[in-house]
């Protein structure tokens, strides 16, 4: 089977470039925990490396260690590293998540091609065990609910074990964005298990937190869940309040999610549009033509909306 | 309401046989007289805190017709006896033996309850001595009066020649079905491993116990070591929980294989609470988001010591045969099991699939079974070196090309028609020779 990465390229999946620059553009608010160039960024940067090229020109971290389980292409992921501040680490991120060193504060963008199973929920936990207060986690997955009707149970038990599972679920939670949805519930609740067996000793007001503060749903191909937020002691929670992650439009605390979509327009069309945003109160956007619906969509995204031009060449 | 008026109470206290019924019902037997052997270790421990026990001697009998355990740690002060000791439950303002394993204030009345209807106790300590004579049915007789009494009481005892000091119970009248269970070798032999493993950590530091008149065996925990190849240990100390630190050692890696001695072994204070657990109240499966326990890890041994001067604050069950799973303490050590276990079993799994490769003959040797093979058992206590575990690091071994085996039936005249036009005398040729003569033909370019 061939690696993701020879079948997509990353650059051009416009939800996702949508979604890389509403993570970046949170992730600047860090800086109230710490300035945010002194944070780690640990991820998965395949031979494209869009994430990594776009955290260190954004915000200039420079601590980037990109973790690929193909090692018989190194040649092939060492010529293509964009920054030399990126080192690699070769082999599972089973693995690599239980060496690395995790006493600075980190951004850890787990982003998975496959499913949510075992592993993922292992490297969460290598995670968690050791993570510094004031830390961001982010976990993607596919979210497709199985093809097979009447066996999307069976498989989610295989793979993550029937004690994973929320009280309640059925086969028919698991329809459409129903398996996003569960796989959700399941990673806020492996963080929190984790962090409450750090907290059994912890004294009162020094207690780990996890606030969620991303639940994206978006389909590229594939429906995709983006979760993940923020790991902080109760001590400081007026830094956590002083981050004002809430307005984002985008933040997600809850089980709700904010989904991405991507209009449908042409260049023309969004120059058009471009040009009357943000829009005035009361003024509505329309061209003739257009469905209304793409115009709302575009409105939300625009400061995100990825031009052909970013194209990384 | 001046007057008391007696119709207007609601009778609430407890009688002495639901006491008993309660108190025994979920203590198997063999813990019962554990609980008898902890009293013994925990007045070594008081005179000898965590240091050698090498003097001290706990003698246990067991048959048909009685139950007696003797010791020479210290005996019982009549005033212990008196306020304390026979006591249900543990008064608050009682002192406590620092680093003790007797922690309720239960085990020794549950223990009595449970064997027999007979019990004697004779302590003598450097000062005093008492005897105590107690016959079960007829306490329960008495639904009011809740007191034991002293046989003999002498508390201005001097010179008492040291070979006298200690305590020595015996029980009587055994149960029905107590006295049928020491009856049975097997009984008696389950006994011996469950005090010879529940006491490894003192028996080590020699305390001597004997059983029957034989002295039982010490347990040594170990585990492997080589330069290439080293356990995780940690040492962590727990200041904030309670009035008392709790110190806690956790030790893993590999030992020999062994699918019923793979697992995690638990102590507190010294005293065995879990043996070779394979469970989700460790680190295997369930919600831990581990792996179960599987044959390929019957390798692997974990260690865990919880130790610390105030007993209420480990995390072990009243009956001392488990884990108090909710503890705060045992949630964030489970933490640091799970840490320490996981490159273990990332270990055993390569080693698996190397042993599977080498028999399906993809590969001519296991370099990690080498390295397995080359490292010695070692004692935990000589294990000094901090840190995570250390595996040999060798590149992968080459492997040639994957082969499949191809096998098939046809007619015999055919065959011995084939092997004439290829000159060959066996099946096996034939089957071979025109495979490579399609390969030539017809896929080569």
């Amino acid at each position: 089977m061939k690696a993701s990465y020879e079948k997509i390229n990353y650059n051009i999946r416009a939800a996702k470039c949508i979604e890389r620059k509403m993570l970046c553009e949170s992730f600047r608010r860090l800086s109230v925990f710490g300035k945010i160039e002194s944070y780690n960024y640990v991820g998965f940067g395949s031979t494209y490396f869009s994430d990594f090229s776009f955290f260190h020109k954004s915000l200039d971290i420079r601590n980037m260690i990109s973790i690929e389980k193909d090692e018989n292409n190194k040649d092939r992921f060492e010529f293509n590293r964009p920054f030399r501040c990126i080192k690699m680490e070769y082999g599972s991120s089973n693995e690599i998540l239980q060496k690395l060193n995790w006493d600075a504060r980190t951004i850890l963008w787990l982003d998975y091609d496959g499913r949510l199973n075992q592993e993922v929920l292992l490297d969460i936990n290598s995670f968690c065990t050791k993570v510094t207060p004031g830390s961001l986690i982010i976990i993607s997955v596919n979210a497709e609910p199985g093809k097979e009707l009447g066996t999307r149970f069976q498989k989610l038990r295989d793979a993550v074990g029937h004690k994973k599972i929320p009280e309640g679920t059925r086969e028919k939670d698991l329809l459409k964005w129903g398996t996003a949805k569960v796989f959700r519930a399941i990673i806020y609740n492996e963080i929190m298990q984790i962090l409450n067996g750090r907290n059994g000793v912890r004294s009162q007001g020094n207690k780990l937190c996890y606030r969620q503060l991303f639940n994206f749903n978006y389909s590229d191909g594939a429906k995709m869940l983006t979760t993940g937020g923020i790991i902080y002691d109760e001590g400081q929670r007026p830094l956590f309040d002083r981050c004002s992650f809430r307005d984002l439009l985008y933040i997600r605390e809850e089980d709700e999610a904010y989904h991405i979509e991507i209009p449908n327009l042409t260049f023309k069309e969004i120059r058009y549009l471009d040009e009357q945003l943000p829009r005035k109160q009361g003024q509505t956007l329309t061209i003739s033509g257009v469905r209304q619906a793409d115009i709302n969509k575009y409105e939300k995204v625009y400061r995100y909306f990825p031009a052909f031009t970013e194209a990384n060449l | 309401m001046s007057v008391i008026d007696e119709s207007f109470t609601i009778k609430a206290s407890p009688t002495k046989e639901l006491f008993i019924y309660m108190m025994t019902r979920d203590i198997p037997l063999i813990r019962a007289i554990l609980d008898l052997v902890d009293n013994s270790v925990d007045g070594a421990t008081r005179l000898q805190p965590g240091g050698d026990y090498s003097t001290f001697w706990v003698r246990i009998e067991c048959t048909e017709e009685h139950f007696a355990i003797s010791d020479n740690c210290g005996g019982i002060p009549i005033s212990t006896a008196r306020d304390y000791a026979f006591r249900f439950g543990r008064p608050k303002d009682m002192e406590l033996t620092p680093g003790s394993i007797g922690k309720f204030g239960v085990g020794m009345k549950r223990s009595f309850f449970k064997l027999g209807n007979k019990f004697t106790v004779k302590s003598t300590t450097s000062t005093s001595k008492f005897v105590v004579e107690h016959y079960v049915r007829e306490w329960l007789e008495k639904p009011e009066d809740w007191h034991f009494k002293f046989k003999v009481k002498n508390e201005s005892l001097k010179n008492v020649p040291e070979q006298k000091i200690g305590t020595q119970i015996l029980i009587e009248e055994l149960f029905e079905s107590v006295s049928k269970s020491f009856g049975l070798g097997n009984f008696r032999k389950e006994l011996c491993d469950e005090i010879e493993t529940a006491h490894a950590v003192v028996m080590a530091k020699g305390l001597a116990i004997s059983f029957n008149g034989r002295p039982l065996g010490k347990r040594t925990l170990s585990l492997y070591k080589s330069d290439q190849l080293k356990p995780a240990f940690i040492e962590k100390r727990y200041e904030n929980i309670g009035p008392a630190v709790v110190k806690v050692q956790i030790y893993a890696g590999i030992s020999d294989r062994d699918f019923e001695k793979g697992g995690w072994y638990i102590f507190c204070n010294g005293r065995m609470v879990l043996e070779a657990d394979q469970t989700d109240i460790t680190t295997w499966g369930g919600s831990n988001t581990t792996p179960k326990y599987h044959p390929d890890f019957a390798f692997f041994r974990g260690y865990v010591f919880f130790d610390s001067e105030d007993a209420e604050l480990l995390p072990w069950t009243t009956t001392k045969t488990g884990i108090d799973s909710d503890s705060g303490l045992y949630k964030n050590v489970k933490l640091e099991m799970i840490t320490l276990m996981r490159p273990v079993l990332d270990f055993l799994r390569k080693l698996a699939k190397e042993r599977a490769d080498v028999e399906k003959g993809d590969i001519d040797k296991s370099l990690l079974e080498e390295s397995v093979k080359k490292a010695e058992s070692t004692n935990y206590l000589d294990l000094k070196d901090k840190g995570a575990f250390i595996t040999p690091k060798f590149d992968p071994i080459p492997r040639g090309p994957r082969t499949g085996r191809i096998q098939y039936n046809k007619p015999v005249d055919d065959i011995k028609k084939l092997k004439k036009i290829l000159g060959v005398t066996t099946y096996t040729a034939v089957g071979e020779k025109t495979f490579d003569y399609f390969m030539r033909m017809e896929c080569e370019e």
